[in-house]
């Protein structure tokens, strides 16, 4: 009780502290002169002399100066009065130097605001736990054939099931798979996406509906069509409201019941969809290998002990399974590590990791600047220390500068960082998820409180330090020429420097090697011509008949053509493929031989004119034309990577080949074309086996991709009036949204740009601050030099050889830089090895040029001090002494 | 110099008591009042070094036993008048009682030092 109206008594004082000086000092003053007037007179009623009675007064009473200052301390909380106190002494220094202020508080707030930024990157991908239950449990199962590269293949239900009954480290296993569907709604048929589930996803993954329930395997026995809808789809299209829960859709042309709705933002994996279905187990049937796996681990088990079982296990079921599939393997991967893969893992440390040595030159320069600015502040601390000042008092002092430039620093620098954060949701790589959900949380806020912490204290500390342990005597001659900070000063700052510039080239050889990757991939020829070409689904309905498709395909292609803009068009199965397929094919080999092997491969129909409207270049033979069709000789053209593969060194014009075994009963393909390869996974793997087919000799797909290179100035308008021509064609036939082919193409680079952007930006903020220390560092040098330099001239020097002697000194410290760096920025090349695309981590060239930048920087940075240096007048130098 | 140690020693820890029992016997008094008193009725065996007092005033006064107000002194001059609360007048009973409590157990346990080399002797 007594303790709080203590401290309650004492924060009265200090806020009237804050108010100026206090009535309780002179309250003080009076009482005390009051005292000794007391004491002196009843001291001469006891017959001392007036100068007698004074001095035993004073000499009873003891100490006046340690009474007020216990006095001071007990009536307020002097920590706080003297916290006050120094953070208005640092502003008023702060303001006196507006140069060195603007500068430190600049380079912070950029360290500091990148640095927070990158952090919320880090959480939101890799960091924050995903949104399921106990996600450290959940696995991705994989059927793969690693001896013909067949990895990430989906699996068949019946296989599911047996690694269900066999597994003792998994509790349970869901199946998923994308589904195109189709919406009939009053504006007609629309593709939607869509997402097929088994009824224990859910349960499997531990999440709720928002509204509603979720399947289960009763009512998906019964062949109940019940679908889940996305957050999105019910507030975008159903209005949000709770009464659509219940309501029919049209799905597919079939009535479908809406018996829940899905929480916002909920995906399964990287899978994202509108409408969710459920699909049960077909008995007695293996099924098709078409499904994604996921599963749980029981509590306790590990990734290891699950894929050793499942492993393990196989061996009981293989016999069942037919004989293609019998030398499959099942891999079990984490699914924090299929999210976000090793590679981009990898990555993103790396660049956390560059952000952060871009924050520790920051706060080193600050650090260095404040160093020489501290210098010239020996004589004033060694006037505190006479006066009685403690060395913690002192310290505080000293800190205090540092740590305001830090605060001002991180409340700009989080500013910073909303901007930031804003840029990256916008122009970041789609492929990481959850890229886009970065933002200032509390967790983030927190990181950038630490970093400013962080930051005040590298910059406050050292100056405070380095000027304690100098000797704190009062000024003399001595503490004239200490005063320039002597050589323990100068060494420090020049450290700073070398390692300003260590740092600096390992960012730059990072960016460097990442520019030489980008532009490796750049070169990549993806055997078509992307520019103008709009991308659209185009899908006939289920109902029609085969030669009713083709028509329709043929209806739809000649009223594109016809479009005025419409410079080329074509149809596709499919361009960009997700996965390879292993496909046994039974080649030809000409003196009636033939061989048969299992290529990772496509197949695609294809319109007539289509590989001429892309822009791949026909190596060999001839195209498809109108000659051939459904009557006439089966014929394929096939593209170079698959000559090569099954005819090494032999034409394969005229060749005939089949798919499957040489007994099945498809039929033989002769090739009459080769095409350059086409990059149908991207520039940056390997081009696979593909042939093509022509559209009116195969039987017509369910959809087809609608190519056509416009040039058209909208292209969205272009997209509605083919949609409505299609429309008129048939009605339940439906045309996706257009995309454009440079942007799908570039999709597959653009987690390799960002990567490669942000490393360039933190190499130049990392350079432009190495030039800002080493430019501060020489002037800084040429300043307590600057006697030196006169006797030089005055013994006879030419300004020539200062020149030199000041961009010597310079060169020298960028040069050690370099040095120290190089074989760190080596050995992390080696570590991030993956990330590189044909070139090397080591390769002489890129490091050369690189390591010329910041020479060069050292340099430039250099000349203006040193030219300043030439001209200084030896008499005026001298005089200084 | 040893004796003066040893009296400013045993005066921090009483002086509460002291000041308490001073304002409640003679009621409000100065600061200086208060030290003269002190010193007459320990009759001159405890010094204190005046100028503590008033952080000790202070302190007493953030607790809450003692009020304050300026008035004007028996020779017309102003000076701080300082009296006991309702408060520091419990806090004098404790404090006497705590004070009374440690004295007779030191006095006992230095009684039975006394007595107990006679015994062995015998």
């Amino acid at each position: 009780m007594s303790w709080a109206s203590v401290q309650a008594a004492r924060l009265r004082g200090l806020l009237r502290s804050f108010r100026g000086r206090t009535h309780l000092d002179d309250e003080l003053d009076d009482e005390v002169q009051f005292h000794l007037e007391m004491q002196i007179e009843d001291n001469l009623k006891a017959g001392m002399d007036p100068a007698e009675a004074k001095q035993a007064a004073r000499r009873s009473f003891g100490s006046v100066a340690a009474m007020q200052q216990s006095y001071r301390e007990g009536s307020s909380i002097t920590l706080i009065e003297e916290a006050a106190q120094d953070l208005r002494y640092a502003l008023r220094l702060l303001r006196l130097s507006p140069g060195f202020a603007f500068t430190a508080v600049m380079v912070l707030t950029l360290a500091i605001g990148a640095n927070t930024a990158m952090f919320s990157v880090l959480n939101t991908v890799l960091l924050q736990p995903l949104p399921y239950h106990a996600p450290e449990r959940l696995a991705v199962l994989w059927t793969e054939d690693p001896s013909r590269n067949f990895r990430e293949g989906r699996s068949a239900l019946w296989d599911v099931q047996q690694w269900r009954a066999h597994s003792r480290s998994l509790e349970d296993l869901a199946t998923y798979d994308a589904m195109s569907m189709f919406l009939t709604g009053p504006g007609g048929v629309e593709q939607i996406t869509g997402a097929g589930i088994s009824p224990n996803l859910l349960p499997m993954l531990g999440v709720q509906p928002l509204l509603g329930r979720g399947f289960t395997a009763e009512e998906v026995a019964q062949g109940q069509r019940h679908i889940l809808i996305s957050h999105g789809f019910w507030q975008a299209r159903l209005g949000g409201s709770p009464g659509a829960l219940g309501t029919t859709l049209t799905v597919n042309n079939r009535p479908s019941q809406i018996i829940g709705i899905l929480p916002p933002g909920f995906q399964v994996a990287r899978l994202n969809a509108d409408i969710w279905e459920a699909h049960g187990r077909p008995e007695g049937v293996r099924g098709r290998e078409a499904w994604f796996v996921m599963g749980r681990l029981r509590p306790g088990a590990t990734f290891e002990q699950a894929q050793a079982d499942i492993t393990a296990g196989a061996s009981q079921w293989r016999e069942q399974l037919p004989a293609e599939a019998r030398g499959r393997t099942i891999r079990v991967v984490p699914l924090n590590l299929y999210l976000v893969g090793a590679q981009s893992r990898m990555g993103l440390w790396m660049l956390g990791g560059g952000v952060f040595c871009v924050f520790l030159i920051a706060a080193a320069n600050v650090t260095s600047l404040s160093l020489a600015r501290s210098a010239v502040r020996m004589r004033e601390i060694a006037m505190r220390a006479a006066l009685g000042a403690s060395a913690a008092r002192i310290l505080r002092q000293l800190c205090t500068e540092g740590f305001l430039l830090a605060l001002i620093a991180g409340l700009c620098g989080t500013l910073l960082a909303s901007v930031f954060i804003h840029l990256i949701r916008a122009f970041g790589p789609d492929n990481l998820p959850r890229l886009k959900d970065a933002a200032l949380d509390p967790l983030v806020l927190a990181c950038a409180l630490a970093i400013t912490l962080l930051a005040g204290i590298l910059v406050g500390l050292p100056p405070a330090l380095a000027l304690l342990r100098r000797d704190l005597r009062p000024s003399g001659a001595e503490g004239g020429r200490s005063v320039s900070g002597g050589v323990g000063v100068r060494r420090v700052r020049q450290s700073l420097v070398v390692a300003d510039f260590a740092l600096a080239i390992m960012l730059l050889a990072g960016a460097g090697l990442l520019i030489r990757s980008w532009w490796n991939v750049s070169g990549v020829d993806p055997g078509f011509r992307s520019e103008r070409v709009l991308v659209m689904e185009l899908s006939a309905p289920m109902a029609l008949s085969v030669p009713a498709k083709q028509s329709l395909y043929q209806q739809v292609l000649e009223t594109v053509q016809a479009l005025p803009d419409v410079e080329q068009a074509g149809y596709i199965g499919e361009l960009f493929k997700q996965n390879n397929r292993q496909e046994m094919v039974t080649v030809d080999q000409g003196n009636n031989g033939t061989a048969s092997g299992r290529l990772q491969f496509s197949a695609e129909e294809i319109s007539a004119h289509l590989l001429q409207a892309l822009g791949t270049p026909l190596l060999r033979g001839r195209p498809f034309s109108n000659q051939d069709r459904p009557e006439t000789t089966p014929v394929a053209i096939i593209n170079d990577a698959m000559a090569r593969r099954s005819w090494p060194g032999k034409d394969p014009l005229g060749r005939r080949f089949k798919l499957g075994p040489l007994d099945s009963a498809s039929p033989w393909y002769t090739v009459v074309g080769v095409v350059a390869n086409v990059r149908a996974q991207g520039p940056e793997r390997e081009a696979f086996p593909q042939m093509f087919v022509p559209l009116a000799q195969s039987t017509p797909p369910r959809t087809l991709d609608l190519f056509l290179r416009t040039a058209a100035k909208d292209p969205q308008r272009m997209a509605n009036t083919i949609r409505k021509a299609v429309h008129g064609l048939e009605k339940n036939a439906s045309l996706g949204a257009a995309a454009s082919l440079e942007e799908q193409f570039g999709a597959y680079t653009a987690e390799r740009r960002f990567q490669t952007a942000l490393l360039i930006a933190f190499s130049l903020t990392a350079l432009l601050m190495a030039a800002v220390g080493i430019n501060g560092l020489i002037q800084y040098s040429i300043a307590t030099r600057t006697q030196e330099i006169g006797v030089r001239l005055a013994v006879g020097a030419q300004t020539g050889e200062i020149f030199r002697m000041i961009l010597a000194e310079g060169l020298k410290l960028g040069l050690i830089g370099i040095a120290v760096g190089m074989p760190v920025a080596l050995l992390l090349g080696q570590a991030g090895a993956n990330l590189l695309f044909g070139v090397s981590p080591t390769d002489p060239a890129t490091l050369l040029v690189v390591s010329i930048l910041p020479v060069a920087v050292a340099a430039a940075s250099c000349v203006v001090p040193a030219r300043r240096a030439m001209r200084i007048d030896p008499i005026l130098a001298l005089r200084q002494y | 110099m040893e004796n003066a140690r040893n009296k400013a020693e045993v005066l921090q820890g009483t002086l509460i008591l002291l000041v308490l029992q001073t304002l409640e016997s003679l009621g409000p008094l100065h600061g200086y009042g208060v030290a003269r008193r002190i010193e007459q009725i320990s009759q001159e065996t405890l010094q204190l070094n005046q100028g503590t007092l008033y952080p000790a005033l202070l302190r007493m006064e953030q607790e809450g036993w003692i009020t304050s107000c300026w008035s004007t002194s028996e020779n017309n001059r102003k000076a701080k008048f300082y009296a006991i609360s309702a408060t520091g007048r419990k806090r004098l009973v404790r404090e006497t009682e705590d004070w009374r409590r440690i004295s007779s157990t030191i006095e006992r346990f230095l009684e039975l030092q006394t007595s107990s080399p006679a015994k062995g002797r015998s």
